[in-house]
């Protein structure tokens, strides 16, 4: 689908130079003088670098139609990420950089969205939360509870998560995966 | 659009009020005026690349059409004409057609101000003594501004572009070039050829290296209301940068009235072309630029990009504790 570039949005995907890159940030830009920019940066989904780039905002865009896949993230290697379709059986292998940070996160056996364009995967729609239990914490500091005060926590995955200091060993919790954040006890 | 209140924001508003202290405190202390002035206008400048609010003033049978000014330039001027000296102007301005995003907002706020007897390098000096007048705790702060780190368009298109003079001043060559890189140069201008590959391959290097970079002598084609240099080719216009973001710019102001009058119509013209809000336009503007603007250069500051630099934080609504959101 065409699109004014001035429409751009996070998370879509496009071709750039010859290859497939994703949208990870889209900006308006009006320069002094000259007509309004949309400045992008693009993540190239092969070399997994990122490259900014600023469209004139009434520029023709291709967006790329893709479609998403229900997956089982089933384990990963040193390189890639590798998800199964549970109909087909069929494995895709994703790099982690062009996953990326999010995949700290990710628990052997989870399901997961699959971006697939022309049958090859592209990378993975990032789920809005996860729940992960902690495996390794300090105990509770005593006194300071009010003020909103963290500590660092180990979750099973293997990845260290900023949680107030109530937030026990043993307790499952959600986190915001493109953020890292903690949301909340489950 | 809704409304976002966020609390956790304020920390940084706190320091979005220290900043604007400090800017009244070093306005007031080098004697310029502070100026209050309207944001809502019966008429305005016409310009191409800005589209505007309008609205009504409604009372019985008078009804009349009115906007927000887009900046306060229509109103300094003025006075600057009829002898107030040098003044500024920190509120609001509005710009329609300019979605939120990290570095804008239809509604925000300008830091304006104009300096008599000074050239544009001049008040390059008076730009960098307001940034080290703004003193704020912060330890995450990794700039400097001690000095400029200035570079004239041509060395920076030449530095990061490998575009080299004759071609950046060459309209022919410039488009040759563009394509070369991979730009598409259908449907396009000399002006817009020229924003998309500074914003793409200069801007996100400037003021970077630990002090706020000075761009200087555009292209005329880009010269807005600044006069231009002896060589014919090139304004007396400034922008500066911080963490490739553009926080301001100024020029040594146009007092030729024939020049803005050329302006006036051809920005109205092309305002006309591109269907956009046909607003009343401001002519008793140029009859005070016919009585003379004297010589001064005029500086424009987005003031929230600049409180973003000392809040260190990388977006506009991260200062506000109300914000509009889409």
């Amino acid at each position: 689908m065409r699109i004014n570039a001035g429409n751009l949005k996070k998370g879509e995907f496009v071709t750039f130079q010859g290859a497939i890159c994703q949208v990870q940030k889209a900006d308006f830009y009006s320069p002094g003088k000259g007509s309004a920019l949309m400045k992008a940066r693009l993540k190239n989904l092969i070399t997994a670098k990122n490259v900014e780039y600023a469209y004139k905002s009434n520029e023709q865009v291709e967006v790329l139609d893709v479609t998403s896949v229900d997956m089982q993230y089933i384990y990963k290697d040193q390189e890639n990420l590798y998800f199964m379709d549970e109909r087909t059986f069929n494995q895709s292998a994703l790099p982690i950089s062009v996953v990326g940070d999010i995949s700290r996160f990710f628990k052997e056996g989870e399901k997961m969205f699959v971006y697939m364009y022309n049958d090859k995967p592209l990378t993975i729609r990032p789920p809005m939360s996860v729940r992960l239990k902690i495996v390794e914490a300090d105990d509770a500091a005593k006194g300071d509870t009010v003020s909103g005060a963290k500590k660092p926590v180990k979750v099973e995955t293997g990845a260290t998560v900023m949680v107030p200091i109530f937030v026990k060993v043993g307790e499952t919790i959600s986190i915001n995966p493109e953020t890292g954040e903690y949301t909340g006890r489950v | 659009m809704k409304i976002q209140t966020t609390i956790k924001n304020l920390n940084n508003y706190k320091i979005y009020l220290q900043v604007e202290r400090t800017v009244h405190e070093f306005m007031n202390k080098n004697n310029y005026l502070k100026v209050d002035l309207p944001v809502l206008s019966p008429a305005l400048i016409p310009e191409s690349y800005l589209e505007i609010f309008e609205t009504k003033f409604n009372y019985l049978d008078k009804k009349e059409k009115l906007y927000l000014t887009p900046s306060p330039e229509i109103f300094l001027k003025r006075l600057l004409v009829t002898g107030v000296g040098n003044c500024y102007y920190l509120g609001r301005a509005y710009r329609n057609s300019e979605p939120n995003s990290d570095w804008h907002s239809p509604e925000f706020t300008m830091l304006e101000f104009y300096k008599l007897g000074i050239d544009y390098l001049e008040m390059a000096d008076e730009v960098l003594k307001l940034l080290q007048y703004i003193k704020i705790e912060n330890k995450k702060l990794k700039i400097s501004f001690k000095k400029w780190e200035k570079m004239s368009v041509a060395q920076a298109f030449l530095k990061f572009t490998k575009i080299n003079e004759e071609e950046l001043f060459d309209e022919k060559l410039f488009f040759n070039k563009a394509k070369e890189k991979g730009y598409n140069i259908e449907k396009t201008t000399y002006e817009d050829l020229f924003s998309q590959i500074l914003a793409t391959e200069i801007e996100p290097k400037l003021g970077i290296s630990g002090y706020p970079t000075l761009l200087y002598n555009y292209p005329k084609q880009m010269a807005s209301l600044a006069k231009l240099n002896e060589d014919g080719r090139t304004a007396q216009r400034c922008e500066f940068y911080i963490n490739g973001l553009e926080i301001g710019g100024f020029c040594t102001e146009l007092n030729d009235y024939n020049e803005q009058e050329k302006r006036f119509i051809s920005e109205s013209e092309k305002r006309k072309k591109n269907k956009m809000i046909d607003h009343t336009i401001d002519k008793s503007f140029i009859k005070a630029l016919k009585y003379g603007l004297p010589f001064c250069t005029g500086a424009g500051i987005g003031f929230e990009r600049l409180v973003m630099i000392f809040a260190n934080v990388t977006s506009i609504d991260k200062l506000k504790l109300i914000n509009i959101i889409d």
